[in-house]
């Protein structure tokens, strides 16, 4: 695979729903070995992932109950919802055009889904279907000095 | 809930959401809005899936054990597993279309409402005790930072946390 067909993968996989990493496995066992590649690249990858996640959740279970484990619990429950609005942050960085004015634009899109969620109390796939409606007619356009054109 | 009605569940909040994490919001008004996960397995799992190894969206496997044992995680993870490779016959049959400007904007205006989602998600979580105390602001405020600015693992993060739980929760 040459870099500039990874470079394109790597495009594509961030156009995919779910986990962008999978969508580039496939991808690329796809390009490597057909099928075959992608069932291979995508088990290699996920299989043993998901068995460490398990036996972790599986061995956290065991102390979830106990006092030592609820106290900790109330310091790591603010720290994940840190986590969650700072991954919020990140996806706006990656997501948003450079250009100031555009810039602007797709911040304002994300706070009123923000204010919408938050206020309104507007249903999940009533905000992502809207998202989708209003980047389509008009979040497409970028001035040509963008990321898309290092791709490649 | 059984297994096929938990996988309904799994499916549609990864078909619909763009990378890892931001599966949550869908997640979290599925499963914790009717009481069939509790915000403290929400808080749990997310904390796994950033310790465990592979992909952060590997936190639906870890939801899924809490709510329904091994074949949650299972159907969490044929369900995390599926969305993302249409990717592949898709382009197979349409690259040139995939890198038009009105599928540029689609996804991107589904990143940016899903940005608004998941930041009112985390807010839920820091507030999902009613009134969180001036300690766990804080705590909040510095995950915030640390995971924006990436220089910290995520397991250190959250070891900060637990041990400001041990500390401060009691």
């Amino acid at each position: 695979m040459s870099p500039r067909e990874f470079g394109e993968a790597w495009a594509l996989s961030q156009l995919s729903p779910g986990i962008h990493l999978v969508a580039l496995a496939g991808l690329v066992g796809r390009r490597a070995a057909g099928w075959r590649g992608v069932v291979a690249a995508v088990a290699g990858m996920m299989i043993p992932a998901a068995a460490i996640t398990v036996a972790l959740t599986a061995a956290y279970a065991l102390i979830a109950a106990s006092p030592i484990a609820r106290a900790a619990l109330a310091g790591v429950a603010p720290v994940t919802g840190g986590m969650t609005i700072a991954t919020a942050a990140l996806l706006v960085r990656t997501t948003a055009r450079r250009s100031r004015a555009h810039a602007a634009i797709d911040v304002g899109v994300c706070l009123a889904s923000l204010g919408a969620a938050v206020f309104l109390g507007i249903p999940t796939l009533g905000a992502i279907g809207a998202g989708a409606a209003i980047g389509a007619l008009a979040l497409g356009r970028e001035p040509p000095t963008s990321r898309e054109s290092s791709v490649g | 809930m059984d297994a096929l009605a938990l996988f309904a569940v799994f499916l549609k909040a990864s078909a619909l959401s763009l990378g890892g994490l931001s599966s949550l919001p869908l997640l979290r008004a599925d499963l914790v809005a009717p009481g069939i996960a509790t915000d403290d397995q929400v808080v749990q799992a997310i904390a796994i899936g950033r310790i465990s190894t592979g992909p952060n969206g590997l936190y639906i496997v870890s939801l899924g054990y809490l709510v329904a044992g091994v074949v949650g995680a299972t159907m969490a993870l044929i369900a995390a597993s599926i969305p993302p490779l249409l990717i592949v016959p898709l382009t197979a049959a349409a690259r040139r279309w995939m890198l038009t400007t009105p599928v540029a904007g689609l996804v991107r205006g589904v990143a940016l409402a899903t940005a608004g989602l998941l930041a009112a998600t985390g807010i839920g979580i820091v507030m999902a005790t009613g009134a969180p105390s001036w300690w766990q602001l804080a705590l909040a405020a510095i995950a915030v930072v640390l995971t924006y600015r990436g220089t910290v693992h995520p397991a250190i993060v959250i070891a900060i946390g637990a041990a400001a739980g041990l500390a401060l929760g009691r």
